[in-house]
């Protein structure tokens, strides 16, 4: 039913329709995977990269990125998918979510185990933003997607920070992460699901304050869900 | 006693009174008068007594009538013997004879009437309509005595008796017409042949019986349920006309009707009724019945009248007696009554045999059916596929309350080793059973049955496909892999998954081509066999052999159905690894070329996308494949619109 003209049209229209980025600046150690490439190379100021690539930046080091209308700043120890660095709706979220659903039901509850990480940031709109320096990868996407959600991309943050709990099962034991994606996810007032994700974030090993804001968090959503 | 007006009666005046023909009733209806055409609604044997009395002083016999009947398929036979269908006038001829001594001794003749016996055949057409014919032999004896004189020594008379047979063969045919339970129509004829055995004696012909020729219209309605009206008329100015109501008792039928009469030469209009009451089951019938004359019947004749009018009908005449009549009827049912009955059938689904455990899931096949009974039943439906089935299928039984209708449906089993590659034509016996052993009703409808390679577009069923030629499946694979057993063996087994994967496929893309539709434009699927001694096939072939090389040897795999966009559709296939998200960084350094999926166990697994149309290599397939997915399935939210759906093969 189908022919090989008709396959290789697709491969083309993915690739012309997809949202490429012009490189602005780079600063230290940044590299790029173009598509399902395994390869990593360095990036270069004017270089276009295609929306498939995926972009890793070393500690200490940054990248400019501009297209489509966004402008985005990419700091060090972090990894993007170039496909997450676009503006969502709602109702996008909310599509994409059920997605993931599908595909991926929920992990089971696992025993936290975060060595060798430090935890530093400032608190933006009363959330605390996390950051970790570290060599895994799982954990500069996290970086990645804080800083999509810094820069206004909350929705597409979200997606890309549930892909990397999934994919990398030691970041969803990251209590500081998963609060802040969960607390992202009650911003924009998808009060379920933040309340499913408080909920997995209480069996995590939680120091005491986060403890009470994710005891706080619940019962606060918990009300909300009642109202509702 | 002798008559001395005319005396003919209608064609069609039955003992038991005139009674609808219509399907639903269960009289036997052995009435060669009413019913010429031998219309019939029984099912399998029929036995008849009609036993009675004439209100007079000189009976016949008493055993009126016995009947025997049968339906075999479409055709109905019956015969009947009916001793008590004669009439036998004595009179003194004229003439006497005087003895010596001044007494005189009076001549008699003797004529007697008799219908001996008949027979009937008919068949049935439709459902609507039947055709038939009665043939029925009467006999006629006239006994005349009379006086020669003997000569010898002395002169004296001889007294004897002249007796002349003129028997008679009568034959009418008929046809019935019922286009619905409420209404029929039937039209017969009236001594459409009569044959006479031997010459006859002129001087007797004044006293045979007449045969006017005509016909006969019958007519009967259910305007109302459990009520029919009831009309006949025939060209000689007779007619029958009369109601029966009948109401449901003791699981049988219960009738009263009542039958009005009249004739050219009888009077007053109305010559008389026939009241009947009778009662019916499946098995057993009971029925009596009279006949009342309105004028005196008590009134002498004399033979010169007689001689006038002669006689046209022996059980109803000028001469007759009032009468009562009991009636036993015995339906002695081998054949099962229908009970159901199909009203239409419909086929909802062709035929694809690979998609065989289809058809055991959902139904190919419709059918609407009434119960015929008063009672809710459990029917049984079943079907036969021409070149498929060897026996019938039976699907799951359907209740149906009294007189109502109900949708059944049909399932088949297509046996694995169907394999015919035509499409064709054929045809499927749809069954109904109730109660009894032997179908109800039966129904035939022409099918579509497609070749093996035949595919409905569904990338759904394309796991039939994949299951099909599992052994040639087996047998490939396992010859691959034994061929890099050393290196399978010094691997970890969590990784022998992903390599096995990349062996079968970097081997057998060797021997392959892509081409779009090698066989035929229509949607053909072929199965991995077939791909193989092609050499080629198209996005559904590769991904079938693929798949079914993986499942052969245990390695779970999904269909990725990308759904036609413009028209245009596309089919590759997941990979279950089996590794842990941890572990897959073992086989890529690129996150985007897997995804995460929960086994059964609820353990989650690496899935990786394969196109099976890059016959290069592994590595480029498995590239292009998470590519394709990305894009359409997770970046457009393809999985969330339901435009890129994952089938999983097991």
């Amino acid at each position: 039913m189908k022919s090989t003209l008709i396959v290789i049209l697709f491969f083309c229209a993915g690739i012309i329709s997809a949202q490429n980025f012009k490189v602005e600046k780079v600063i230290g150690n940044v590299k790029a995977q173009i598509g399902a490439s395994e390869n990593w190379s360095q990036i270069k100021p004017g270089e276009i990269l295609i929306a498939n690539s995926t972009i890793s930046t070393s500690e200490k080091s940054s990248v400019s990125l501009d297209g489509n209308n966004i402008h985005f700043v990419l700091k060090g120890s972090s990894a993007l998918p170039l496909t997450n660095l676009k503006k969502m709706s709602l109702d996008q979220l909310i599509l994409a979510l059920a997605m993931q659903d599908m595909i991926n039901a929920p992990r089971k509850k696992e025993e936290a185990n975060s060595k060798n990480t430090a935890v530093y940031g400032a608190e933006i709109n009363g959330i605390k933003e996390p950051f970790v320096v570290s060599s895994n990868f799982g954990v500069q996407r996290l970086n990645g997607a804080v800083q999509l959600a810094e820069s206004g991309f909350k929705e597409s943050a979200i997606i890309d920070a549930k892909e990397t709990f999934r994919k990398y099962p030691e970041t969803s034991k990251m209590s500081n992460f998963r609060i802040y994606f969960a607390n992202l996810l009650a911003d924009l007032n998808l009060n379920e699901e933040a309340y499913d994700d408080f909920k997995q974030i209480g069996s995590l090993k939680l120091d005491s304050e986060q403890k009470s804001e994710v005891a706080g968090k619940l019962d606060m959503l918990s009300k909300k869900l009642m109202k509702n | 006693m002798i008559g001395t007006v005319k005396i003919s009666a209608q064609s069609s005046f039955g003992l038991s009174g005139y009674w609808a023909p219509l399907e639903e009733n269960s009289t036997l209806m052995n009435s060669y008068e009413a019913n010429p055409e031998n219309f019939s609604s029984l099912k399998d044997w029929g036995l008849s007594f009609s036993y009675g009395g004439e209100f007079s002083n000189t009976p016949t016999s008493s055993l009126y009538l016995i009947s025997l009947s049968k339906q075999i398929g479409r055709h109905f036979v019956s015969v009947r013997y009916t001793p008590g269908y004669q009439k036998d006038f004595i009179f003194n001829n004229g003439q006497s004879i005087l003895i010596h001594d001044s007494t005189s001794q009076a001549l008699d003749s003797k004529y007697t009437y008799k219908e001996l016996f008949g027979f009937g055949y008919s068949y049935k057409f439709s459902g609507q309509f039947s055709a038939g014919f009665s043939l029925r032999y009467f006999k006629q004896e006239f006994d005349q005595e009379s006086v020669e004189p003997v000569f010898s020594d002395t002169l004296y008379l001889n007294r004897f008796s002249k007796i002349d047979n003129i028997n008679f063969w009568r034959a009418d045919f008929g046809f019935n017409y019922l286009p619905s339970k409420y209404f029929s129509f039937s039209l017969s004829t009236i001594n459409l042949f009569n044959i006479n055995e031997s010459a006859v004696d002129t001087t007797l012909i004044p006293y045979e019986i007449k045969k006017y020729k005509g016909v006969a219209f019958g007519l009967s309605v259910s305007p109302a349920e459990n009520f029919d009206y009831n009309f006949i008329y025939e060209t000689t100015n007779a007619l029958q006309t009369g109601f029966d109501i009948s109401f449901n008792i003791f699981n049988g039928k219960a009738r009263i009707g009542v039958t009005g009469f009249h004739d050219n030469y009888q009077s007053p209009f109305i010559a008389g009724i026939i009241p009947a009451i009778s009662f019916n089951t499946k098995f057993l019938g009971v029925s009596l019945s009279g006949v009342k004359y309105f004028s005196n019947r008590n009134i002498q004749h004399t033979f010169s009248e007689f001689t006038n009018e002669g006689l046209d009908n022996i059980i109803n005449n000028r001469y007759s007696y009032d009468k009562a009549i009991l009636t036993f009827t015995f339906a002695l049912n081998t054949i099962a009554e229908k009970e159901v009955q199909f009203l239409d059938a419909n086929i909802v689904r062709d035929i694809y045999p690979t998609m065989s455990d289809n058809y055991l899931n959902r139904p190919f096949a419709t059918a609407k059916v009434i119960n015929l009974t008063h009672r809710t039943i459990t029917i049984k439906p079943s079907s036969k596929i021409e070149g498929i089935n060897e026996d019938r299928i039976v699907s799951p039984v359907v209740k149906i309350g009294p007189k109502d209708t109900a949708e059944v449906s049909f399932y088949t089993i297509i046996p694995q080793s169907y394999d015919k590659k035509k499409t064709g034509i054929s045809f499927v016996d749809f069954f109904i059973t109730a109660d009894n052993s032997q179908p109800d009703d039966q129904i035939q409808k022409p099918i579509l049955i497609n070749g093996i390679n035949s595919w409905d577009g569904k990338v759904i069923n394309l796991r039939y496909f994949i299951k099909r030629d599992y052994q040639f499946s087996m047998d490939y694979s396992k010859k691959i892999l034994s061929r890099y057993k050393s290196e399978l063996d010094s691997m970890a087994y969590s990784m022998s998954i992903f390599y096995k994967a990349k062996i079968l496929f970097n081997n057998f893309v060797k021997e392959l081509v892509y081409s779009a539709n090698p066989t035929t434009a229509q949607d053909y699927v072929q199965f991995p066999n077939e791909t193989l001694k092609l050499k080629g096939g198209n996005c559904d072939d590769l991904s079938v052999l693929y798949s079914s090389l993986l499942e052969s040897v245990g390695i779970q795999t999904a269909l990725v159905d990308y759904k036609p966009q413009n028209g245009i559709g596309h089919v590759n296939i997941l990979i279950d690894t089996q590794l842990s998200p941890d572990q897959a960084r073992l086989i890529t350094d690129n996150d985007s070329k897997y995804f995460i999926r929960k086994n059964e166990s609820g353990v989650d697994e690496v899935w990786i996308p394969v196109e099976t149309t890059s016959l290069t290599n592994f590595d480029n397939a498995w590239q292009l494949g998470s590519e394709k997915f990305n894009r359409d399935a997770l970046d457009n939210l393809g999985l969330a619109k339901g435009i890129v759906e994952i089938v999983d093969v097991y």
